[in-house]
Order: structure tokens, then C-alpha cells, then sequence
């Protein structure tokens, strides 16, 4: 297949059609944060900071475009690499832009992207995303701007892998050092990429500075600087934005907060498909949860609307199972257990399960009791977490809440010291992301879900080869897991950031917020002081 | 003098040295683990994350830890930030200055505060001043830090934006402003979380040296100095005041902790850059070498605080020798 020049010619046009006029580049965005960045070393760099900084400075090869089709290659759109070809079902060839350079002038080569993947795949780096690049057998330069991924076995997401979770290393920077001393290396620090930004500067836990690189291949972004701003306490990162010293915000996780920026007249939200599902797992290795009906009595028995308005009102939606909003295969007509507590009740009482004195349910002298580990850092969990106590209890079900670190929760959930967990995941556009939690051995299937039949149905997804042959299957999987009920999902937050009213232009790609970021702006007669400053050598 | 100053040190580093140990043990026992992956998105692989544990030696018996760590401390070592992959000094080189200022600042001012209306009460003994001072520093000394630092932060910053409400420097002008354009900046930012923690301690200042001083001016010298005629400003402030400063000054000494302590929360608030962020993040990352740092410095921060505040005592009042 050879689609390289046409969507090479679709995003030269779409990239200059979207390139700013001379008049309205310029300003700086002040984005208020509440964590400081890691390293801005994309294998290793992990904090959300740190990752929004460095996707700005490094580049993919490819793009996904808006809709977040991971499944077969129209969804995506070419930046450092102008075109690919398939020349079989093992191989894609990625041809470089020959316009593509480094921040100090040298060129982006294929010998930099076969740099990266050993990389990304060195133990002695440790990057994280390492195991989702375990498909690709090897990355080989052909000449300098070609270079060949040789993968281990056919998959409709092979372009998604071999682009989505690599950003490309300047090999002639970094193959100096020794791989385990790449995170604490000097240009971890202050890198050079091949961004449409360029590092400018980093106070450590204070700001973080970067430029626009106004010679990038790709056309000039359109803001002049982007500077984050460290403010650990969110109600003081929301003052920051309300007092104009920041004009965004990536989301703002708290329906307090939500309604202070409602209030504002300087200060917008712009909601956008969240990454993130959440509910309670069960630990399926202990009793009661080993029986399925027990947990689809539970599931059944939890007015989830209910939850969902109280603790969220407007800000959040009822999960529809363990996919996120953001996700192609999200759909709110995806089949879930109902409520319904008479069903539920009968269920339980089918199982042996019967009230006793106090309403509460036992079964050979045993009480239909557990524990529910709610970390402390969530104040939703908490609240949620005491209306399905209340709710459960008129099931006859008692349950004992247990707030805990999220260090704490974290370990004890690894280790599978719970019954059961109050958990947020957070998705990757692929539907496969499911697998990470929910296939026997993956080591975040904290509840040791494992199901012949859910196993067959994500196998059949995983082989689709388009997006329109995939969703229906991915549908089944997601089904399939409802009805086995591993886990209550309970709710999705709505995602919303909130955005000074100067900055115009403003999109959100989900899975990440700032990818649209060259085409911000802001509006000339509101610049201020600091957009300004901006114009200084 | 240097005796007791040897003397005091001595103690000072067995202090410092115990709350390492605790410290270092505390934090290893507590429930939970180092966040060596990225929180809920569990993008790293339990492999991945035991592969870093080992890294850091966390793989190894507790008191081989330790015996690690000693020998690491003895040479100078703090070891490396988990989380932030950096050495533990540069992180707290980085930090240690902002919060000095920041505790700094509020401590001369809260000394300065507290003096004053301590003093105003004493002159005006039983006055309406007096009663009225008293309520408002009891009030005050009441209210809890980050309560107020919240107050200001939106009474000042937010509605009535006089004063930036988050920071250390204005973002994306600092660096054009001029040397005393940046001094000025530093200030403007400086101010509310200065007062946050200045307030509420000037408040335990000013109830304390308005209670020594009454005492004093109700001695013999004092009555003297009256006698022979001294106006009642030169009568408190050369004669009263000094011998009425030692417990004001050794509550300055002891106070170092309230001002470590409330910088947590005053720098978490305030987005100011310090040591009490930086041990504020690394508590909840259970970033142990960093917060064994932490409790570190802190600890010869209070050691010299108390130090420094036995010395200055002796210095304020002839009375005191430095023989014990």
C-alpha cells in the first residue's frame, strides 16, 4: 500500500492552510499547572508535565489525526516522516521529511529513529512505554531518510505502535552517554528537539519556558512562548487563571473549581472526550467475588446515575464499561447491567446469600462483607464511595470504606491486598489499552479478571483491519465484560480546560490537550505585559 | 563562649543525626512504595518498575539500606531523586534558598510585628489598645496558616488584584525587567505568603513580649529609671525592652520548626519554589532519599535556630552567662 504522497500532499496543505499571518503570531500562553516536569526526555520522562513540555519539543513521526483512529493508517497524518509504505505485512518503511532538523541545524536522519527504538527499548532506560513496542523485532536505517520497522507478527496497529509511542532522539547528541545515565544526563534537562517549540528555560518546581522555533519545517506555531506555571494546590492554580496571571489550565478536576471558573467572565471551559474511566474492582481471587453473580448482584444494585449526579452533577457521565469517552469504540450504546434491585436481590438470595438480623446479608453464618480501599487523594472516589455504601446496604451487602494514600492503595492493589479498589484508569487511544487491564497476566489485572470468552472476543478486535470492521468487536469484548461484572463502572469525568477568553483558536485533542497548540492565538489587543516580553531576542 | 558553642554543636549533630535515623526508618515503614510508575495510568510494567526499584537499591534489606545510606552521607552523598532523576543536592540547593528567604523574611517581620504591638500592650497596660491588641493577636495566633494563606490569596490576589497571587517571579517578564525591577518582582511575590506565615506567629510574638515586658516594667531598675526622671519612651525602649527581649528571642530560636513546618503548606499554596514543596511532593511519591534530605536540613536549621537564639539571648541580656 503507498498512500505516503497523498497524505504528504494533504498535510503540506493542511499545514500551511493552518499556518498563522505574520499580524496574528505571537503572545505567550501561561498554562497553570500543578505538578513541576520529571525530565523532559520523552523515553523516560513520566509526570504529565513533563510529557506535555517534551511532546512540544520532540516530534513523531506520524500524528494522530483528530478522531483518534488507531486501527488503520488513514487516521494519521505525516510530521517527521513525509510518506510510509507497507512493502509487506512485516515491514513499514517510513520516509523522512528532508526538511526536518534539529534545534542546533543538524537533520533529522533515519539513523536518529533507529537511535530512538533501541532506546525506548533498552532495559538499562527503563522507559516506560517499552512494553508496547515488544511487537516491533527491529528498526533499521536503509539510507539517511528511509528507515525500515521490521515487526514480529502482522496487526492492524502496527503504524499506531511503531509511531505513537516513540518520539524521535537526536542520536548525535545523546549515543554518548551511557543509556542508564540518559535520564539524569545534562540534556534531559534542557534538550534539543526537532518541535515546533524549543527549551528555553526551567526553574525547578517553579516554571517551565519554551519558544517558538519560527524556522519549524512544518510552518511557524502560532504562540510565541509557553511557559507552565507550578501551583501544587489546584485552588490556587484556579485563583492563578481567575486573577489573570494564567490563561489555560489542562482540566479542572474538581466540580468546586468547575463552578468558580463558570463564574468568570476572562475565563472559559472547553470540554473535551476524557481519558479516564473509573469504578470499583473486585478481587476476583477472593470470596464472595470469585462468583459472578455476587458481583453482577453488586453492579446491579448501584444506582450509577444517581452516584454520578450527586457527586459530579454536570461534570461527568455514567462509564458505559472500561473504555473511556475519548476512545473510537466509546459508544453509550454499549450494553450494561441495569439497575435493578430486585433482580439484584434475588441474585443474591439464588447464591445463598439471605438476611439476617440487621438486614444484613450472610450465608453460613459468613456476612456479605467487604472492604472498598478509596484513595484519599480523590475527593469524588470518597463521596462516591459513601453513596455505594448506602446504596449496597439496602441490597444487604456491608461494605466498609477504607481511605488510603494512593501510594498505599497502589501497592496493596499490585500486590492483591484488597477485596475491592476505587480505581481510575486512564486510556490510550487504542482500544487495546483494555488488555492492560483486564487479560490474565497483564500486571495491571489487579483483580485477576481472566475469561476465555472475553479473551476470544478481543483477539477477533485485535485482527480487524479497519475501524468499521473493529468496533463492532471491540463492542462484544466490552459487553462480554459487563455482564461478567469484574468491576462497577461507575463514571467518566467530563473533561474540561479552562481557557483565558484572549487565546482564540483553541482544540483539544484528547489524548493530548496542547497537540493543536501552533494554532492558538492570542488576540492582539488583549496581549499583555508578558506576551510583550515575548518579543525580546 | 566558644565552649558552650562547641557544646551546643555537639548536641546539635547527635540531633541532626537521630532524625536521620528515625527518618530514614520512618519513611521506609510507612505503607505504600515509591510512585516508580505513573499514577493509575500503570504504563509501567511491574518489570519496569522492579528493575528500578533494584536501580536504587530498594531491593535490599532495610539495615543494608541504611548502612548505604550512612556511608553515602558521610561522604557527602544525598543519593538521587526517584521521581525527579537528579541528585538529592542539586534539587535542595535549588529549593533551600527560596524557603530561607520566604522563612526568613516572615521571621524578621513576625519578630518586628510581635515587638511592636507586644511593646504598644505593655505601655498601654490595661488600656482599650491593650484588650483590643490582645483579642486580635489571640484571634489571630488561633486561625490556621493555610486558612489565611488561602484569605489572602483571594482577598488580595484574586478579587482585588493587588498582589500576584502565585510564584516567585512574574511569568514572561521577570527576565526583561531590569536587576531592581526583579528585586521589586521577587518582593511583590514575596508579600502574602511572608504574611501568611508572618501573622499568626507576630500574634505569639506580641502576646509573649507584651507579658515580659510588663513584668520588667514593674521592677526595681525600672522604677529607678522612672525616678529619675527618663521619659517613658526612652524608659521602655533602653531599659525595659532589652531585658524583656530573652523570651522573645528564644521563642525565635524555637520557632524555626513553625516556620519549616508552615512553609509546606504556605509554598504548596503559593506555588513559591522551596523546601517545603519539595517535601510536600516527595512525601506523596515516598521519594525516600529526598525526604531523608529534607528532614536533614530541617534538622540543622532548628539545631542552628536554637543555636543562634541562645547566643542572641546572651548578647540582649548581661544577665545571661553562657556557662551551661
Amino acid at each position: 500500500m503507498r498512500i505516503g504522497a497523498l497524505l504528504a500532499a494533504a498535510a503540506l496543505l493542511a499545514g500551511c492552510a493552518r499556518g498563522p499571518s505574520a499580524s496574528a503570531a505571537g503572545g505567550t500562553l501561561v498554562i497553570a499547572t500543578t505538578g513541576d516536569a520529571d525530565v523532559l526526555l520523552p523515553p523516560v520522562t513520566s509526570l504529565e508535565t513533563g510529557i506535555n513540555v517534551s511532546d512540544l519539543l520532540f516530534c513523531r513521526l506520524a500524528e494522530l489525526k483528530p478522531g483518534l483512529n488507531t486501527v488503520d493508517d488513514s487516521g494519521f497524518r505525516p510530521v517527521l516522516a513525509r510518506s510510509w509504505d507497507h512493502p509487506d505485512s512485516l515491514t513499514i518503511v517510513f520516509h523522512l521529511d528532508p526538511r526536518a532538523r534539529w534545534q542546533d541545524g543538524f537533520p533529522v536522519t533515519a539513523a536518529d529513529v533507529a537511535f530512538t527504538f533501541r532506546t525506548y527499548v533498552d532495559s538499562a532506560v527503563n522507559a516506560p512505554l517499552a512494553p508496547f513496542l515488544a511487537p516491533i523485532a527491529s528498526v533499521a536505517a536503509r539510507d539517511s531518510l528511509t528507515v525500515a520497522f521490521r515487526f514480529r507478527r502482522w496487526y492492524p496497529e502496527q503504524l499506531y505502535d511503531a509511531t505513537y509511542h516513540m518520539r524521535i532522539l537526536p542520536r548525535h547528541l545523546l549515543d554518548t552517554i551511557p543509556a542508564a545515565r540518559l535520564a539524569t544526563s545534562a540534556f534531559a534537562r534542557a534538550p534539543v528537539g526537532d518541535g515546533p517549540y524549543r527549551f528555553t528555560s526551567w526553574r525547578a518546581g517553579a516554571e517551565i519556558a519554551i519558544a517558538a522555533d519560527t524556522g519549524w519545517f512544518l510552518g511557524r506555531p502560532g504562540l510565541d512562548r509557553l511557559i507552565w506555571r507550578v501551583t501544587p494546590e489546584l485552588p490556587s492554580a484556579v485563583s492563578q487563571l481567575l486573577a489573570g496571571e494564567a490563561d489555560a489550565m489542562e482540566v479542572i478536576p474538581s466540580r468546586g473549581q468547575l463552578e468558580r471558573v463558570q463564574q468568570s467572565r476572562d475565563v472559559r471551559l472547553v470540554p473535551y472526550p476524557s481519558p479516564f474511566y473509573a469504578g470499583v474492582v473486585f478481587n476476583l481471587r477472593r470470596a464472595p467475588f470469585a462468583d459472578r453473580d455476587v458481583r453482577r448482584a453488586i453492579a446491579m444494585a448501584v444506582d450509577r446515575q444517581t452516584v454520578v449526579r450527586s457527586v459530579f452533577g454536570p461534570f461527568a457521565d455514567v462509564a458505559v464499561g472500561a473504555v473511556s469517552p475519548m476512545q473510537a469504540v466509546w459508544s453509550d450504546s454499549i450494553r450494561q447491567l441495569p439497575f435493578d434491585t430486585v433482580a439484584a436481590a434475588r441474585l443474591l438470595d439464588g447464591r445463598g446469600w439471605r438476611r439476617a438480623a440487621g438486614g444484613l446479608r450472610a450465608r453460613d453464618g459468613t456476612p456479605l462483607r467487604f472492604t472498598l480501599l478509596v484513595p484519599t487523594s480523590s475527593q469524588a472516589r470518597q463521596q462516591a464511595a459513601v453513596i455505594l455504601q448506602d446504596e449496597l446496604r439496602r441490597l444487604g451487602v456491608d461494605v466498609r470504606i477504607q481511605p488510603v494514600e494512593f501510594t498505599v492503595m497502589e501497592r496493596r492493589t499490585t500486590t492483591g491486598d484488597f477485596d475491592a479498589a476505587f480505581v481510575s484508569r486512564t486510556t490510550d487511544p487504542s482500544p487495546a489499552s483494555l488488555l492492560q487491564w483486564w487479560s490474565p497476566g497483564a500486571g495491571a489485572n489487579i483483580g485477576g479478571y481472566a475469561d476465555p470468552v472475553f479473551e476470544s472476543l478481543t483477539a477477533a478486535a485485535l485482527r480487524a483491519r479497519t475501524r468499521a470492521e473493529a468496533a463492532p468487536r471491540w463492542r462484544s469484548a466490552l459487553e462480554r465484560l459487563n455482564d461478567e461484572a469484574p468491576a462497577v463502572f461507575l463514571f467518566s469525568p467530563r473533561n474540561e480546560a479552562a481557557v483565558s477568553t484572549r487565546v482564540t483558536g483553541v482544540t483539544i485533542r484528547p489524548d493530548a490537550w496542547l497537540a493543536t497548540v501552533a494554532e492558538w492565538r492570542v488576540r492582539e489587543p488583549q496581549r499583555a505585559a508578558s506576551d510583550r516580553g515575548a518579543a525580546r531576542p | 563562649m566558644l565552649g558552650f558553642v562547641a557544646r551546643r554543636l555537639g548536641f546539635a549533630v547527635a540531633s541532626v543525626a537521630a532524625v536521620v535515623l528515625i527518618t530514614f526508618v520512618l519513611v521506609h515503614a510507612a505503607p505504600g512504595a515509591p510512585m516508580l510508575g505513573s499514577p493509575e495510568r500503570t504504563l509501567a510494567s511491574p518489570e519496569t518498575i522492579a528493575r528500578q526499584r533494584a536501580l536504587f537499591g530498594l531491593d535490599r534489606p532495610l539495615p543494608e539500606q541504611l548502612l548505604r545510606y550512612a556511608a553515602n552521607l558521610a561522604r557527602g552523598q544525598l543519593g538521587e531523586s526517584f521521581v525527579l532523576h537528579r541528585p538529592v543536592a542539586d534539587v535542595l540547593a535549588e529549593a533551600l534558598p527560596n524557603t530561607l528567604l520566604l522563612g526568613g523574611v516572615a521571621l524578621v517581620a513576625s519578630l518586628l510585628l510581635g515587638l511592636v504591638v507586644g511593646a504598644t500592650q505593655a505601655a498601654r497596660h490595661r488600656s482599650r489598645t491593650d484588650t483590643a491588641l490582645g483579642v486580635a493577636t489571640l484571634v489571630l495566633y488561633s486561625v490556621p496558616v493555610f486558612w489565611l494563606g488561602l484569605v489572602l490569596l483571594l482577598v488580595f490576589g484574586e478579587r482585588l488584584h493587588w498582589l500576584p497571587v502565585s510564584g516567585m517571579t512574574s511569568a514572561g517578564i521577570h527576565d526583561s525587567l531590569s536587576a531592581a525591577g526583579r528585586a521589586l518582582d521577587v518582593a511583590r511575590h514575596l508579600v502574602l505568603p511572608a504574611a501568611s506565615l508572618a501573622l499568626v506567629q507576630a500574634a505569639a510574638f506580641a502576646r509573649f513580649q507584651r507579658s515580659a515586658l510588663v513584668d520588667t516594667l514593674g521592677a526595681a531598675h525600672i522604677r529607678s529609671a522612672r525616678a529619675k526622671g527618663l521619659p517613658e519612651r526612652a524608659v521602655i525602649l533602653r531599659h525595659a525592652l532589652r531585658g524583656a527581649l530573652a523570651p522573645t528571642i528564644t521563642l525565635a530560636g524555637l520557632s524555626v520548626p513553625y516556620f519549616l513546618s508552615g512553609s509546606v503548606l504556605v509554598e504548596s499554596i503559593f506555588g513559591w519554589p522551596g523546601l517545603g514543596r519539595v517535601a510536600y511532593d516527595a512525601i506523596f511519591a515516598r521519594d525516600y532519599n529526598v525526604i531523608t534530605a529534607v528532614a536533614l536540613v530541617a534538622g540543622v536549621l532548628v539545631a542552628l535556630g536554637n543555636l543562634l537564639a541562645d547566643v542572641a539571648v546572651a548578647v540582649a541580656d548581661p544577665r545571661v552567662r553562657l556557662s551551661g
